[in-house]
């Protein structure tokens, strides 16, 4: 057998073995994304960034900014979704953030998902202040994620820019 | 009872927030542990001090690309965020000199955000965090009026340090360790105000950053990072946390939170595009974090743990002093009116109310009707016998509180039938104006109508058990009550450890009215003249004291003969050779002043017993002037030779006689009254006059020592008492 046949029938093996493992890592995009705040009074802001579908369902938890469950709660919508659907989400979680500040954080999107409808929704809280069950809404698009977008609640915008 | 509104008000705070304090001090106890444990991590560098940000941005940039922030943490920790070369997040803690990682932040502790928690919001959010911040408030309260307590207590701040008077452990160390730890409590409690107010937003803390004019930014000239004034400029330990750009892009800057201010810097040219300064209210904010927290220091964080420990055994001692004193409050059986007993009291805090109410117990259980009460109640008592005047004094020789009115009312209800009174005055020999308001109580009672002195004033040094019995033991001799105390109150001494041998009985003198007796003391018994005799006639509870004077190292007494007298018939019963038990006591109030230049010794009668002793023992040239008063020459017979030996001798500067059925008629008081410069000089030269004998002679002198003090001298004759250098053993 030639080596490269041998390369191939490995490759097949792998495929078959862990699909879904090859798969995701080959078709997710990093994205940098940074999130400016109004210079609102009071604790710092929950925010979580979830990927909504076409149908306008959660689909997936991109980012928690937020250490502390005891909070969780009030991020309404987005605690109802990650209490039916529970994910481990202690790789995506960092610290909430502040009137006047801004957080960067690096996002995985799968790269399928982008120009397919989909949505990135930011949900915000303030402790025992007003929720925004979103706060801002960018289509998953190549011209959504360039451009600078503006929030409605705590956020003031939002920037991505690709690694 | 009266207390004093800084009392009152340190009290009641203390009751309304104690539950939660108790709480916040646990929590905080616990809560000053997270910055000592967190500065025991290694991640400090050593030039942190001395580096700018020059030398540390630039070159962090360079090194992680994809780094979005910076910041310096109260431990000076330097901690980078951002993207790692793979494209994940990147937290770590670097050298900021080399860039080096150093090791990742650990999850915050589940139990310190916890007990955080519940230190901050009771785990009631908004509700919570209101009523901390009123227990921080309260507590800035109890400072102050606990402040305020020790001054009044101490007389005035530059007091404030000195000794404390010790009662008992709670309330010693109540103020012992309150006044230490004052500042770091008050500097706790005002901090946690003050960020209560803030975080509701009723301190102002908003700032707002200008925005930047994105139109005006330049790209050039182009500078390196390094050559940024503001990097070359700004240490890096000025730094709480930097924004970098977010792309190369000249429309997206630095952001520098320094520790005053706020900019953000053009990433190409250097260009300072916009500045805030933090207003005060920030600055504030941050530097009460810092001091409510310790974050900064482990050793200002440890302080905090031991305040906040002191803040529970506060609570503690402070419920243990309150429950003591309760316990000390009146409840009376019999009305003013109906009452042959009245006990009034002066008490600044309440616990001289434990001494009255022990002997209103034994009263009523003798089938007496006894009123307890304070000073300020002072009335009409129709049916009273006895008045006692159990008092303490306070601040600098001022009434209690609960004495103020009492001048005014005795004026105003002169009683309709005579009246015995005793005083006792409590107090501490550490204050200068030693139980002058007891003093000046006793003054006051003396110079009312219907006023009899029933015993001599007594003086009850730290509350101490021997000298109040004492007094308790001769006033129920003289009322004719038997009081025992009990032993936590008092030990009543009925013991006997002392064997006198009888050397000398003189006959009676030739008035047939007086006698004089001497005793050996069987074993080496140090005494002086003054100290009290106690005798037993009978064998049983009765007991009789008489003032020494140690004469030639032997006891010798001058007793007046009372025809079916118990102690007088007794003793005139001796024969030389008869050996008595008996016990001698120390009787320290009336000891020979050993500083003094001038002693001024005023007696009637047997009074002059005392003195006789001390003149003998006295071996120092203090000047001596002995005044004596007696019906006539033959009641002084007794005497003269000694006395006449004394002047002889040089050791008596002067001696009148004053005598009462013969000659002037003239009293000890009168002869007094001729020698006003001496009396003056005496007091002034800090000398002291001692007095001995009948009550009676002693409110005749008092009286006119009264008026030579206020006339001559300007100050009341309870000052001198006070301070030792009036003296009196009268009965």
């Amino acid at each position: 057998m030639s080596s490269l046949f041998k390369t191939a029938l490995l490759l097949v093996a792998l495929l078959w073995a862990s699909p879904s493992d090859v798969m995701a890592q080959k078709a997710t995009s990093k994205y940098r994304c940074m999130i400016q705040m109004t210079n609102y009074m009071g604790e710092g802001a929950y925010v979580v960034i979830s990927l909504i579908n076409p149908k306008g369902a959660y689909e997936k938890t991109l980012y928690v900014l937020g250490p502390d469950k005891e909070w969780y709660n009030t991020l309404k919508k987005w605690h109802q979704f990650q209490s039916k659907k529970p994910s481990n989400i202690s790789a995506i979680t960092g610290a909430s953030v502040t009137g006047g500040d801004r957080a960067v954080n690096v996002l995985d999107i799968e790269t399928s998902k982008i120009n397919a409808g989909y949505k990135l929704r930011f949900e915000s809280a303030v402790e025992d202040n007003k929720y925004h069950a979103a706060d801002l809404e960018i289509p998953l698009t190549t011209a959504g994620l360039s451009a600078k977008s503006e929030g409605t609640g705590y956020i003031r915008y939002v920037r991505f820019s690709p690694n | 009872m009266t207390i004093s509104i800084w009392r009152y008000s340190h009290l009641a705070l203390a009751v309304s927030s104690f539950i939660l304090l108790t709480l916040a001090s646990i929590t905080g106890i616990i809560l000053a542990f997270k910055p000592i444990q967190e500065k025991l991590q290694p991640y400090r560098t050593e030039s942190f001090e001395n580096i700018s940000l020059a030398e540390v941005i630039p070159q962090l940039r360079k090194q992680y690309p994809g780094v979005s922030n910076l910041s310096v943490d109260a431990n000076q920790f330097v901690l980078i965020k951002g993207m790692d070369q793979d494209g994940e997040n990147l937290l770590a803690y670097v050298n900021p000199t080399t860039g080096a990682l150093l090791g990742e932040p650990e999850a915050p502790s589940e139990f310190f955000e916890w007990v955080t928690a519940l230190h901050r919001s009771l785990f009631l959010h908004e509700t919570g965090r209101f009523f901390i911040g009123l227990t921080s408030f309260l507590l800035l309260l109890i400072t102050i009026s606990g402040a305020a307590l020790v001054v009044q207590r101490q007389r005035g701040w530059k007091r404030f340090f000195t000794s404390i008077v010790r009662e008992n452990f709670a309330q010693y160390y109540h103020v012992v360790w309150g006044r230490l730890s004052l500042l770091p409590i008050c500097i706790i409690a005002l901090t946690g105000t003050y960020l209560s107010l803030a975080r509701f937003q009723l301190i102002d803390t908003a700032y707002i950053l200008p925005d930047v004019d994105y139109d005006s930014i330049q790209d050039e000239p182009a500078l390196d990072p390094t050559l940024f004034e503001i990097f070359t400029k700004t240490p890096l330990a000025d730094l709480q946390s930097i924004d970098f750009p977010f792309s190369d892009d000249v429309e997206d800057y630095y952001t520098l939170k320094l520790k005053d201010r706020e900019l953000n810097v053009n990433q190409v040219t250097g260009e300072v595009l916009s500045e805030v300064r933090y207003p005060m209210s920030v600055i504030l904010t941050e530097l009460s974090l810092d001091l409510h927290t310790g974050k900064t220091n482990s050793l200002w964080a440890i302080l905090l743990a031991l305040a906040s420990g002191n803040i529970l055994f506060f609570i503690y001692s402070g419920f243990a002093i309150t429950i003591k004193r309760r316990a000390g409050r009146v409840r009376n059986k019999h009305t003013p009116r109906e009452s042959e007993y009245i006990l009034l009291v002066g008490s600044e805090n309440g616990s001289t109310f434990r001494f009255a109410n022990a002997i209103q117990e034994q009263l009523i259980a003798q089938g007496k009707k006894v009123y307890v009460s304070e000073l300020n109640n002072y009335q009409a008592f129709p049916r009273a016998k006895h008045i006692v005047v159990l008092t303490a004094t306070y601040g600098l020789g001022n009434p209690p509180t609960n004495s103020l009115q009492f001048a005014a009312k005795l004026a105003q209800y002169p009683q309709a039938q005579s009246v015995s009174y005793s005083v006792v005055g409590f107090g501490s020999h550490a204050y200068p104006d030693f139980c002058k308001f007891a003093f000046e109580v006793d003054h006051l009672l003396s110079r009312q109508e219907w006023a009899v002195p029933l015993v001599e004033i007594q003086t009850v040094h730290d509350k101490s058990p021997d000298e109040f019995g004492h007094w308790a033991g001769v006033w129920a001799q003289h009322a004719a009550v038997s009081l025992t105390l009990p032993a936590s109150l008092m030990t009543t001494r009925q013991d006997r450890p002392h064997t006198l041998v009888v050397t000398e009985r003189t006959t009676l003198s030739e008035t047939h009215d007086a006698f004089r007796v001497r005793l050996r003391p069987q074993h080496g018994l140090t005494y002086r003249s003054g100290d009290l005799l106690s005798v037993y006639p009978a064998d049983d509870h009765r007991e009789r004291q008489y003032s020494i004077g140690k004469v030639a190292g032997e006891v010798q007494l001058s007793v007046k003969l009372h025809p079916g007298g118990l102690g007088s018939e007794y003793l005139y019963a001796l024969q030389p050779g008869d050996s008595i038990t008996a016990r001698i006591d120390e009787n320290p109030h009336f000891h020979f002043p050993q500083k003094a230049q001038q002693v001024l010794m005023v007696s009637n009668g047997t009074g002059i017993a005392p003195f006789l002793g001390m003149i003998d023992e006295c071996t120092s040239d203090t000047n001596i002037y002995l005044y004596c008063g007696f019906r006539d020459h033959a009641s002084f017979s007794l005497y003269r030779a000694s006395v006449e030996d004394y002047v002889e001798q040089g050791k008596l500067s002067g001696f009148q006689l004053a005598r009462s059925r013969e000659d002037n008629r003239y009293y000890v008081k009168d002869l007094l009254q001729r020698d006003e410069s001496l009396v003056i000089e005496t007091l002034e030269g800090g000398g002291v006059i001692m007095l001995c004998g009948s009550l009676d002679m002693q409110k005749d002198v008092v009286e006119l020592l009264e008026t030579i003090c206020q006339h001559r001298l300007h100050k009341s004759v309870s000052y001198y008492q006070s301070h030792g250098q009036i003296l009196m053993d009268c009965y």
